[in-house]
């Protein structure tokens, strides 16, 4: 983009895709520098004396999540690759994912609790597996 | 008549399910109807457009509705929408008048929902023929005066703008796309991405992570709370409802409904500041002030009436000019894009049926909406105490196959959900707007367009003041916008400073 002659402006077709781009970025600089001039006093502050991981987090539940669900996207593929374009990569992993997951989410676990947990995992991905893949047709991992 | 071949079976049943899992969604705490249509957007893929956007629209609707249950039993607003209806709503049922209070809730909604509709019918075509004269250079001024309004109206003007311009720099992520008259080169990524990301990130995986994946995240974090006993949820023995309590009312429906039209209109503005602005103008404009908070009927006719009619008004800008009124609305866009249909100021003319299926759809959707609340009010009363261990992870697992089934099998776009689950996380962490930040990535694209193909055509910045007088009109309203947020920001300053 050619600006020597502002505010004519003329634009090169070969560097047309970075016209905007740039220019975004440059506005998102400008109100980062705003945002850092306007509240310096709490960003400093909560550098200087913290907390620099917000109290109150349940830990365990939070990061289970999270590795759960990374663990659940890396199986999917892995487990499809052996039935190819049946579905079964998502139904398999979601069984056992589910279940973690409401044991982890479990306050109390009792013996009924866990039972319910159990035939949910069980129950909620057969039937969006045959649901999606058999009645709609869908592409399912 | 023309619309009656299209009321089937199948579309009727898919009204219904839909408004009943809407609801569900809205009566749990922490479930959204945004995210309700989120999560459901799979099912469309194989319905065809009609039947999807029914399923979407009465999702949409009975979403928004089923706030009202949490907000009245348990003081907690089962949608951000519902935020006002807990101020007067919960006094009533701690008097032992819960059960008129939903149904207090439930006629207001009806009201505003069906008001919402008859301007959307109204007003979208007036608005879309007005907006195909826009060249590139208004429509580029609309998506502008859009982001400045939506961050004007935010919590924070600056952080507002902020999160526009980041999710605008996202979206530009992949290929300057041929098809759209660009180059096809790529830019803000590096060479290893290409595969994954020629075509950016796609927009549902995006959308499904920011408000489906950080919803769960946010619960987890929070440690999953126990959901409600069975104790809690009392709906009381107290005064019955009768219909004479919308006696005198009815100014507050319209003035109600009308506010949550116009906030509606408003892009990324949510439904919490309709149903504030509505209150407080009931409020300011009743008898007796002093009775709001202390379980008047009034308040939740207002909060209600504006909450539901801004399921009708956040439909006028998406249809007419391609704008997302609200982000359940920009979930929709998807549901669009999946059926190969642009949304914008030829949508309407260039489609009627599908147009006049949306209408009947929201039309039956606030009716079943109605008759399902109504009549099994006891039953959806206990629905907020679905345990949140059997819920959670079944909508992850639903999550995984909205994003997956997105580009008919791509395993990045579930990663895709992954990343903008821990940044729609991160983002409620440090407070940045999630609204403005997916109305930008929305818009973001066309913005790019618009902004360049003007400059190529004409060749001087001074065309975007120039070009006609709707160009100088928009620059008007821009000025308004900004001007209008600086007001309220300094005589909240002042405020604070006084209190």
């Amino acid at each position: 983009m050619n600006m020597a002659s502002f505010p004519k402006v003329s634009i090169d077709f070969a560097s047309s895709h970075l016209v905007f781009p740039m220019l975004v970025s440059v506005l998102l600089g400008l109100l980062l520098v705003a945002i850092l001039v306007t509240r310096w006093r709490t960003i400093w502050g909560a550098f200087t004396t913290g907390p620099y991981w917000p109290a109150g987090i349940d830990h365990r539940r939070f990061f289970g999540t999270i590795v759960l669900t990374v663990l659940y996207f890396l199986a999917m593929p892995q487990i499809g690759d052996f039935f190819p374009n049946e579905g079964y990569g998502f139904l398999i992993a979601s069984i056992p994912f589910l279940f973690l997951i409401s044991l982890l989410y479990l306050h109390q676990r009792t013996r009924r609790q866990i039972v319910i947990a159990a035939i949910n995992a069980v129950l909620a991905p057969t039937v969006v597996w045959y649901l999606l893949s058999t009645a709609f047709s869908l592409t399912l991992p | 008549m023309d619309f009656l071949p299209q009321i089937t079976p199948l579309f009727l049943t898919l009204i219904l399910c839909g408004t009943v899992i809407g609801i569900i969604f809205g009566a749990i705490p922490g479930m959204t109807a945004t995210m309700a249509v989120a999560v459901c957007l799979p099912l469309t893929y194989s319905l065809g457009l009609e039947n999807g956007l029914a399923l979407l629209l009465s999702l949409y609707v009975g979403g928004i509705s089923g706030g009202l249950v949490p907000a009245i039993l348990l003081n907690i607003p089962g949608t951000p929408a519902s935020i006002a209806t807990t101020f007067d709503g919960y006094p009533m049922t701690q008097r032992g008048e819960g059960e008129s209070a939903l149904k207090i809730g439930i006629y207001a909604s009806l009201f505003g929902g069906l008001f919402s509709l008859a301007v959307l019918y109204l007003f979208a075509p007036a608005l879309a023929d007005f907006a195909i004269q826009f060249s590139y250079v208004e429509k580029f001024l609309i998506i502008f005066l859009a982001l400045t309004v939506m961050a004007a109206l935010s919590s924070s003007m600056l952080i507002g703008i902020f999160s526009g311009v980041l999710g605008i720099l996202v979206s530009l992520i992949g290929a300057y796309d041929v098809s759209d008259g660009g180059n096809g080169e790529y830019r803000l990524m590096f060479d290893f991405m290409e595969p994954y990301l020629s075509s950016g990130f796609s927009l549902l995986p995006v959308l499904i992570g920011v408000f489906g994946l950080s919803s769960i995240l946010i619960e987890a974090a929070a440690g999953v709370p126990e959901s409600t006993s069975a104790a809690k949820v009392a709906l009381g023995q107290g005064k019955k409802f009768r219909l004479s309590i919308f006696r005198g009312e009815w100014i507050n429906l319209f003035r109600s409904a009308s506010i949550g039209t116009f906030v509606g209109l408003l892009p990324g503005v949510g439904g919490s500041a309709a149903s504030i602005m509505s209150y407080s103008q009931a409020k300011t404009f009743s008898k007796n002030p002093k009775t709001f908070g202390r379980g008047n009927p009034a308040g939740v006719i207002a909060s209600e009436a504006s909450n539901n009619g801004l399921t009708g008004g956040a439909l006028i800008p998406l249809l007419s000019l391609g704008i997302p009124g609200d982000a359940t609305t920009a979930i929709l866009i998807g549901a669009f894009t999946l059926q190969g249909l642009q949304v914008g100021p030829l949508f309407i003319g260039g489609n009627p049926e599908i147009w006049k299926s949306m209408i009947v759809a929201m039309l039956i959707a606030n009716v079943c909406m109605f008759a399902v609340m109504y009549f099994a009010i006891r039953h959806i009363a206990r629905i907020v105490m679905v345990p949140k261990y059997i819920l959670l992870p079944v909508i992850l697992m639903m999550c995984v196959v909205g994003a997956y089934t997105t580009n008919y099998g791509i395993m990045f776009d579930v990663w895709t959900l992954l990343i903008f689950g821990l940044f729609g996380y991160l983002a409620h962490l440090i407070r940045l707007e999630i609204a403005p930040f997916i109305i930008g990535f929305i818009l973001g694209p066309s913005a790019e367009i618009y902004f360049v193909k003007s400059l190529e055509s004409f060749g001087t910045f001074t065309i975007f003041f120039t070009k006609s007088w709707i160009a100088m009109v928009l620059w008007i309203l821009i000025a308004i916008s900004i001007g209008l947020s600086i007001w309220m920001s300094t005589s909240a300053a002042r405020h604070r400073d006084e209190t």
